[in-house]
């Protein structure tokens, strides 16, 4: 049974959980690709930087140890500082 | 599909009528209600008896007669019924007359039929209601009273942690708070006797609203118990307004933030810490006050580092800063009384305070020259070339109050020679004076400037016993555009 | 989707693409974790492609990834 929970706040906003702010442009943003290791997935990546870096962005490749788990916490550290941007790829 | 979901309140429960007559409330986990199960038997088939039994456990008890069944207790609540069996008298609907537990002569002249319960003995304690039962009473009370909460529920998503959730969605400073779950909340509100909908203050920067539930809900969070809920709402009246100015408090680059100081009989009653460590950490209450004021600030007034708070670097303070003066040990009047309010009133003091600063003295005996210390460290409260501009507080401790008190000083006389201490004069202080820039203008240098305005310095004894030790406390901009000490009192 | 709404709340925007038979798993998934995530669907399948068809997919979402992680000035 999920927690109910009294807002605490003036609310002026909504209550869903918001996403981050967006960069207004890629260029010049480094971008990372996290693939989730199913297989075509690098495929499909490559084609993704291929164009990212048309645009401009600089892109750095990561790579999930397994698809069945969330990624391991050093991996998220790493992405986290070096990347503004994330691309998560190919669930099928 | 939304991905959190605003739970609607439950429906609110109206109090169940009485049948007018006897009523009987029982529960068959009771020795004495199964021990008058005879009695009420009797009863039943008395001609001059109209009797309805109300059963809140079992719905076949009482055996061989007919009942009905409070399953969800709503009937023993709201007719506060606290003791099993209990034997109400109804009349239009209304209860003229009740009586708990079992005693022959009392039941026999409540009922007016003799010779009630022959072979059992002459009386016999009843046991406790379902409804008062410590463990039911959170889910009764959100239950039968959860309904009065105004405030828009949120309901977690399945996979978030409770704790996480409160991070995730930043209403928290930082450090971990406590979920305000409905439960949490009715019984904070227990911690006062004012309507939960009673708007205590509006609120900066956002001037919300905010209302005595949703102090309560922050005051969980921060994790006060309900007895501080009426000190913190004392702080919020007094942050939130003109006066105080808690907006500039909030929006300054100065590193200031509300010190909440308390006076009263209830420092004693829950549990305060006025001694040893007093600026510091482990005390509940000293702890956990101040930082209720700052997440009220925080979330319902909108006020946040980075965005509406621009201090340059802050103080540690700013999390919740709330101390209690020592009344009890000390040589002087309350600083409630100096600032007019009655002895033994219970009162608040908000300050707006940057981190404390230590000022030793180990080898003054002389009221003077402990006086003449304190000046010093007084004279650089934010720059020794700056007067007036800003207030302090001088946390005298109890070492250092001691030869105060030996001179036969009182806090006027203190404050007074404090006073004659902090005339600077104007050729010190101007501009470029001493090799430092700041300072006053030049064509101030014929003038005497004391330190504080009149009324700038605010005296508070407090601190553990050993220590030749005081403390200053720097404020920030006094004036119209700044800040004043504001001082209310505490009601429950 | 625990990785993206775990890099969210670290202040990076992030965009998941899966395949088209993702989309009810990757609505409930988010509704647990209690954020709406941005998520961009491909054609099915994806194991049979050759190369080229896999160039295909991505330039044919590549516009709609870009706009998942930026935003209009």
């Amino acid at each position: 049974m999920s927690t109910i929970i009294i807002d605490p706040t003036g609310e002026r906003s909504v209550v869903e959980r918001t996403l981050t702010e967006r960069p207004v442009s890629l260029e010049g943003r480094v971008v990372g690709l996290l693939d989730i290791s199913k297989p075509r997935g690098d495929i499909f990546l490559n084609r993704i930087e291929e164009r990212l870096t048309g645009l401009g962005a600089k892109v750095l490749r990561f790579k999930k140890p397994t698809f069945t788990k969330p990624a391991p916490v050093d991996l998220r550290h790493e992405i986290a500082m070096q990347c503004e941007v994330v691309i998560e790829a190919l669930a099928d | 599909m939304s991905v959190t979901t605003t739970a609607t309140p439950p429906a609110p429960t109206v109090a169940p009528p009485l049948p007018d007559g006897l009523v009987a409330v029982v529960k068959r986990e009771c020795a004495t209600c199964v021990l008058v199960t005879p009695v009420l038997a009797q009863l039943a088939s008395a001609p001059s008896v109209t009797l309805s039994v109300f059963t809140q456990d079992d719905p076949d008890f009482p055996d061989g007669i007919s009942s009905m069944h409070d399953d969800d207790l709503a009937l023993s609540w709201h007719h506060d019924i606290e003791t099993v069996p209990t034997l109400l008298r109804v009349e239009g609907g209304r209860e003229v007359g009740r009586i708990v537990g079992w005693s022959r002569p009392e039941w026999e002249a409540f009922t007016g039929v003799a010779d009630l319960g022959p072979g059992l003995p002459e009386w016999r304690p009843g046991c406790g209601s379902l409804s008062v039962d410590p463990n039911l009473a959170d889910d009764l009370r959100v239950r039968f009273t959860g309904s009065t909460l105004r405030g828009r529920r949120v309901e977690l998503a399945s996979l978030e942690d409770e704790w996480e959730a409160m991070f995730d969605r930043g209403w928290t400073d930082g450090l971990p708070v406590v979920p305000p779950t409905e439960a949490r909340v009715l019984r904070m509100l227990e911690g006062t006797t004012r309507h939960p909908q009673d708007v205590v203050a509006i609120v900066p920067p956002d001037l919300v609203a905010v209302t005595v539930e949703k102090v309560a809900v922050n005051a969980v969070m921060a994790g006060c118990k309900p007895e501080y809920l009426p000190v913190v709402l004392a702080a919020v009246e007094a942050a939130c307004n003109d006066e105080f100015n808690i907006h500039g408090v909030l929006a300054t680059t100065m590193p200031v933030g509300p010190l909440i100081i308390v006076n009263g009989p209830i420092r004693r009653a829950i549990g305060m810490n006025s001694g040893i460590n007093v600026l510091g950490q482990g005390n509940r209450a000293n702890s956990t006050i101040g930082r209720a004021l700052q997440l009220v600030i925080r979330n319902v007034g909108g006020g946040r580092p980075n965005e509406v708070d621009r201090a340059t670097h802050g103080n540690p303070g700013k999390v919740g800063w709330c101390v209690p003066e020592d009344e009890e040990g000390s040589p002087w009047t309350p600083l409630s009384v100096a600032r007019g309010f009655p002895a033994g009133m219970s009162t608040v003091t908000l300050f707006p305070a940057e981190g404390p600063r230590c000022v030793v003295d180990q080898l003054a005996r002389d009221a003077g020259q402990l006086a003449t210390s304190f000046a010093a460290a007084l004279r650089t409260v934010h720059h020794p070339k700056l007067p007036l501009g800003f207030d302090a507080v001088l946390v005298v401790g109890p070492e250092h109050a001691r030869v105060f008190a030996d001179a036969g000083w009182n806090r006027e006389q203190l404050v007074a020679e404090l006073d004659a201490r902090l005339q600077l004069p104007g050729s010190e202080i101007i501009r470029g004076a001493g090799g430092m820039a700041e300072g006053i203008p030049e064509r101030l240098r014929d003038a005497t400037l004391p330190k504080f305005r009149p009324g700038g310095l605010l005296v508070v004894h407090a601190g553990g016993g050993a220590g030749l030790f005081s403390t200053v406390i720097g404020g920030w901009a006094n004036g119209a555009i700044g800040s004043q000490p504001v001082t209310k009192e505490i009601t429950s | 989707m625990h990785d993206i709404a775990d890099l969210e709340s670290r202040g990076i925007p992030s965009a998941f693409v899966a395949t088209v038979e993702f989309i009810t798993a990757a609505e409930a998934q988010s509704a647990s974790l209690g954020l709406a995530t941005a998520r961009v669907f491909t054609p099915h399948p994806v194991q049979d492609r050759t190369d080229a068809e896999m160039v295909e997919y991505a330039d044919s979402v590549f516009d709609e990834i870009v706009s998942k992680v930026t935003r209009t000035p």
